[in-house]
């Protein structure tokens, strides 16, 4: 993988630790663009999150900014709208991450074999990756209808009474499951894919000349082969989930009554709807922190090479 | 004698999976709001009509939306591109004191929560007068796509033998005409893998153009069809007609381009 080639490159540099000045400026030059991007997109809005989280301002109130410490942090912590909708998240990730991954890995085994036609199987990769999810969201809403549900359909012709889907809460979290799972799941299947083909042919062949069963050489080839994809897969895969929004919004808008509010909808809601945005700065440096927690593992991994 | 049936078991999952919620679609948006009012529904449409995607077009300004999406997409794509070329170069190329630092800082770039954010990017956005503009969403679009960018192009250039760009200074090019003129052409599928992951990732983001950019005239599709629903009223059939021509674009653009697509995705390895 590039990444991994362009981390070892760091020794390079030692060839010429004077440098020659026009080659620092260039690079000066050359990275200028991307640093200012970085600065006013990512930098300046986390300083400004960060010190927005230690202050009471709410747009609809006339006083100005008020210095209040940590308070929204312990209003947060005390919160039931808060531990609601992290408790939602985090199941939302415990089911949607094993469940992309597994129905990922299924694919990509189906994918991988020579076909004829090679290009209507990527394609079938493809589109899902491709599709926008807050599409998704709303063609899995319309999937789910209580009435003219193609899912209720379905379980009418076996014979059992429809279900109002996305009006119980918990139905509400298996559909909203079932669309992130069938989304998220054919990214997966083309990082594997990928994996799956740089395994050389013959050492499938070895194994099955010593008479290895399919499952021993799934078990004992494949498996161990696909880890480096699956951890990538995996960290990307529960990063991504954490930040929850498009799927759950276009389905559900957070309802019934909250209960499928994920983290990045409530912040959305208390800073950009009611406009309370020293304490949805708080609810967003904890989705950061949060998230950074999961991205460190993979960064460290990254910068020491053992990815 | 067991292989072949194995074999067609795994292409209908594999086109199941991948085409029924499209193909789903497609067939709901030649249904009458009167057949589609019935139950037991129907699965094919029963006098199939283009009269969904006359009130696609005419209900919403949805040919408006798609413009808005295209400009916004392009452009983003060309402001990433140029910012992840010259990233590209310095970190292949060029002797830097922290590559692997600013390495890192990239790829952390990438995983960063949009929702966590919101409230300054609307406040900076805001302050900048681009509210409800295609600006608010380039910047932070360019930003999304910069890091996976990056590493491709970085990627490509790696590849590139040095010699044919010291040859092309002892001409007497200056080291940034060698990277436009030589190393850039050279890196051209790597330039287009780039642009066709950026184009897809600023075509598909929502969380920002609902909150940055929502009046009606700048809307970008998702959220343009989005709020297509009525305050109770969700007139599917129409939605299912501007979701497919919302869907149109992007799978000419991955059936032409599925090589380039793939292979940015393995060696970017990065968004999901």
């Amino acid at each position: 993988m590039s990444v991994r080639t362009l981390f070892s490159r760091q020794q390079d540099g030692l060839r010429n630790r004077l440098g020659d000045i026009s080659e620092a400026s260039l690079a000066f030059w050359l990275l200028l663009p991307a640093t200012l991007l970085l600065g006013l997109i990512v930098v300046y809005p986390v300083a400004k999150v960060i010190h927005d989280s230690l202050y009471s301002i709410s747009l609809f109130s006339e006083s100005g900014p008020v210095f209040i410490g940590l308070a929204n942090y312990a209003d947060a912590l005390r919160d039931p709208d808060v531990w609601r909708a992290v408790r939602f998240t985090l199941a939302l990730c415990i089911v949607t991450v094993p469940g992309a991954l597994l129905v990922g890995l299924v694919l990509a085994l189906l994918a991988d074999r020579q076909w004829k036609w090679r290009w209507p199987v990527r394609l079938a990769l493809l589109l899902p990756w491709a599709l926008p999810l807050a599409f998704s969201g709303m063609i899995f809403a319309w999937f789910f209808n209580t009435e003219y549900g193609v899912v209720n359909d379905l379980l009418r012709r076996a014979g059992f009474a429809p279900i109002s889907f996305l009006l119980i809460p918990q139905w509400g979290f298996l559909a909203i499951c079932i669309a992130t799972i069938w989304k998220t799941s054919s990214f997966v299947a083309l990082i594997l894919l990928a994996g799956l083909q740089t395994i050389p042919r013959s050492l499938y062949e070895a194994a099955e000349l010593e008479g290895a069963s399919r499952w021993q050489i799934f078990h004992h080839v494949t498996l161990p082969l696909l880890v480096p994809a699956l951890m990538v897969a995996l960290i990307f895969r529960t990063i991504s989930a954490l930040q929850s929004f498009d799927i759950p919004y276009a389905m559900t808008q957070g309802g019934p009554a909250r209960y499928t509010e994920t983290l990045s909808i409530l912040i959305n809601t208390t800073a950009i709807e009611y406009m309370d945005v020293g304490y949805g700065s708080a609810l967003a440096v904890l989705l950061f922190v949060l998230s950074m927690a999961v991205s460190s593992i993979y960064l460290r991994k990254l910068y020491k090479g053992t990815l | 004698m067991l292989k072949l049936p194995l074999r067609w078991i795994a292409a209908a999952v594999l086109l199941i999976n991948g085409f029924f919620p499209a193909l789903w679609i497609l067939l709901t948006s030649f249904k009458s709001d009167i057949e589609l009012a019935q139950t037991p529904i129907t699965w094919l449409p029963q006098n199939p009509g283009l009269s969904n995607y006359i009130h696609a077009f005419s209900d919403q300004p949805l040919l408006l939306f798609l413009g808005n999406s295209f400009a916004v997409a392009l452009l983003s794509t060309l402001l990433t591109l140029f910012a992840a070329t010259g990233a590209a170069y310095a970190l292949t190329r060029l002797h830097l004191r922290h590559r692997g630092l600013i390495l890192t800082l990239l790829v952390a770039v990438a995983m960063f929560p949009p929702a966590t954010l919101l409230v300054p990017l609307f406040e900076i956005m805001r302050g900048l007068g681009l509210i409800n503009t295609y600006g608010a969403l380039i910047l932070p679009y360019a930003v999304q796509s910069l890091p996976v960018c990056t590493l491709v192009l970085a990627s490509f250039f790696q590849q590139v033998p040095k010699d044919i760009e010291n040859a092309a200074m002892l001409d007497g090019c200056t080291r940034l005409q060698a990277l436009y003129r030589i190393v850039l052409p050279l890196s051209a599928p790597g330039v287009f893998t780039a642009s066709i992951l950026a184009f897809v990732n600023s075509w598909d983001e929502f969380l920002l153009a609902l909150t940055l950019n929502a009046a009606p005239g700048s809307r970008t599709l998702p959220v343009g069809i989005m709020l297509y629903q009525g305050e109770f009223t969700f007139p599917w059939p129409v939605i299912s007609a501007a979701l497919v021509v919302a869907i149109v674009p992007l799978a000419i653009l991955i059936i032409v381009f599925q090589e380039r697509v793939i292979s940015g995705l393995t060696t970017g390895g990065i968004k999901g």
